[in-house]
């Protein structure tokens, strides 16, 4: 069994209200503070939440993706060459063309390297990011080597006399981070809540059962791992839009393991929720740490936490499974379930 | 075709690569999981054998098993400590991989507190050039393929004749089995964690006057050695031992004639087998 934890039925553990609370005072934060410290952060720790999302659905397939900052880099080399070549008036043009590219990539490996799947899998994605770098280190007529490729901010809109200007202040990034987390979590939910979803937990669960009752394994891990492509160039592109910069120094192996573990940190039951609790603390700590004069401490301190919570949370599951057990607790019945019994411990057996 | 330094030089990183490859492959066949921290342990011992050479003025075949010691109780200990709790019944896979991974970097960052992040040589032990007429190799170079030589040796006689080696074999084929009958596979899981971690810490070591020593020397060793094993077949000591030797020399070559891009060549190379051979080439069929 890969994922050996309880899955959380959603409804139960943040009702609608909160949610809608929730994003109701996100939606606000612009009006009480224009801080760049703020908003800067919480723009990031949404397009890292997008980037753990698509992990999280991979892993939902039972498969461990270590190259997902890869798929962010292809994401943001796309949009970035893109609008380079085409002029800026492409942006959104380009923007689009990130994840379609990035899904198209994703396809064309997953097609190939999920055939071994498990751990040949997860060798084979953590080089592939390597490779990723290593390309657009030394391709240096696309990619501009080492130098990277500055992004500038997306063309103002709009809209009869009001103006969205990228490049005046944070608060239009901030709202399309919104945006962009909003949509890929209304996807991700659905995809959770409805039939497919259901059939990439059995794939996960126990591929053995699955693939005698008629779910075709390979089928499926493309499915997820194509679209957790799509959503993860998205939040390159945009990431490197934010940060006006893209060289490969910015999604390397480092990337790929802090999305894991912003992951294991807000925990993989959920979908959404662990995704946006997960990136949205690591990147908060990760930002003060870096403030700090010390140099390396993030590596040590996210390590370290992320085998505390391994360790110390029951069984692994994160801090979203603390919330929802002090939800359940104050407010409601227990209203959990467990995939029955204790599946083989490997899926090869 | 290539000078025969490039062989050598190819030779020398097989060497490595396999040595890696073969402790983490160990380590999975009786642990079940991956070892993400092998490169770890590898610039580890690498650091300690710098150290205790530069520092504490040991010599260096005695300081490569210092390193060995000290690395291979650092993984007994990781191994008790993390692994083991992070296996039992109700965890899964993810956990323990996710604390290996995390530990890659918890390693890195905390050698770059301890030992700062320049790069540190200590290109004078060994010096010398072994003249051969046709082709020169110097004596770091003929240090790591006898050290290779001589681990492989000891390794195959441990695992073969020696009862621990049979216990450990016992337990790979069988962990219910070998338990019914006496062996404690809880100690065979530590022992072979040390050893895999030790190999690699010694490795490291011997690489340390060849290049030089950085908190982040290990990634690119880890890497190899992993595609090493995905190439071999998961699980497989000869198939670690093969792939860690293609994967060397081929680096190696195709880096002789293309430049820079060898390693997408390799990994292209990998993905043609995976293609062909899902199980890795020495891997058992797909069950």
């Amino acid at each position: 069994m890969i994922i050996g934890r309880l899955y959380i039925d959603q409804k139960s553990v943040v009702p609608k209200v909160v949610i809608g609370v929730v994003i109701a005072l996100l939606a606000i934060v612009p009006l009480f503070t224009t801080s760049m410290v703020t908003l800067s952060t919480l723009i990031s720790s949404g397009i890292w939440a997008v980037a753990v999302m698509g992990f999280i659905l991979i892993l939902r397939t039972g498969q461990f993706s270590m190259g997902q900052a890869a798929f962010m880099a292809i994401g943001g080399y796309v949009s970035a060459i893109l609008t380079l070549n085409l002029g800026l008036s492409y942006y959104w043009l380009s923007f689009l063309a990130s994840g379609v590219i990035s899904g198209l990539i994703a396809f064309a490996i997953g097609l190939i390297v999920l055939r071994a799947g498990g751990t040949s899998f997860s060798i084979i994605t953590i080089a592939f990011g390597e490779i990723v770098r290593i390309v657009a280190l030394n391709w240096e007529d696309l990619t501009h080597g080492a130098a990277g490729i500055l992004v500038k901010p997306p063309p103002p809109i709009n809209i009869g006399n009001f103006e969205i200007n990228f490049s005046l202040s944070l608060v239009p990034f901030y709202y399309f981070m919104i945006l962009l987390v909003v949509a890929s979590a209304l996807f991700y939910w659905q995809i959770d809540r409805i039939r497919i979803g259901g059939t990439f937990r059995s794939v996960a669960a126990n591929p053995v059962l699955a693939e005698h009752l008629g779910v075709h394994l390979m089928k499926y891990r493309v499915i997820a791992f194509t679209i957790a492509g799509v959503f993860t160039g998205f939040a390159g592109a945009y990431y490197v839009t934010f940060i006006s910069v893209i060289n490969p120094l910015i999604f390397d192996l480092w990337k790929s393991i802090q999305i894991m573990m912003m992951a294991i940190v807000g925990g993989p039951s959920l979908i959404v929720g662990g995704a946006i609790i997960g990136s949205t603390v690591l990147y908060s700590l990760g930002n003060y740490l870096s403030q700090l004069p010390v140099p390396n401490v993030q590596y040590v301190v996210f390590g370290a936490v992320v085998v505390l919570v391994l360790l110390f949370l029951p069984k692994g599951t994160g801090l979203v499974d603390l919330w929802g057990k002090f939800w359940r607790k104050v407010f409601r019945e227990p209203e959990e379930y467990e995939i029955p019994g204790e599946f083989a411990d490997d899926e090869e057996e | 075709m290539p000078p025969a330094g490039i062989w050598i030089d190819g030779l020398v990183q097989s060497c490595i690569y396999m040595t890696m490859a073969f402790g983490m492959v160990l380590v999975f066949s009786i642990l079940g999981i991956l070892n993400w921290t092998h490169g770890q342990f590898y610039m580890l011992g690498a650091f300690v054998v710098y150290y205790a050479v530069t520092a504490a003025g040991i010599p260096f075949p005695l300081s490569l098993l210092v390193s060995g010691v000290i690395v291979g109780a650092l993984g007994m200990l990781v191994e008790k400590f993390i692994i083991e709790r992070l296996t039992g019944p109700g965890y899964g896979l993810l956990a323990v991989t996710a604390a290996t991974m995390a530990l890659i970097f918890f390693f890195e960052g905390a050698a770059g507190m301890a030992f700062g992040l320049m790069a540190k040589g200590m290109a004078t032990t060994l010096p010398g050039v072994l003249d051969m007429g046709v082709f020169s190799i110097s004596y770091q170079k003929i240090a790591v393929i006898i050290f290779t030589l001589i681990v492989m040796v000891a390794m195959y006689i441990v695992l073969n004749r020696t009862k621990i080696g049979k216990a450990i074999r016992a337990t790979a084929q069988q962990p219910d089995a070998a338990s019914l009958y006496g062996v404690n596979v809880g100690w065979v899981s530590l022992i072979v964690m040390g050893i895999g971690c030790a190999l690699a810490a010694m490795a490291g070591g011997i690489m340390g006057p060849v290049q030089s020593v950085d908190p982040f020397m290990g990634r690119i060793p880890m890497i190899m050695s992993l595609l090493a094993i995905v190439i071999g077949g998961l699980g497989s000591l000869t198939g670690a031992i093969v792939g860690g030797i293609i994967l060397g020399l081929l680096n190696s070559v195709i880096a002789y004639k293309i430049s820079y891009l060898s390693e997408v060549v390799l990994f292209v190379l990998v993905i043609a087998i995976l293609l062909i051979r899902p199980q890795g080439l020495f891997g058992a069929a797909s069950k």
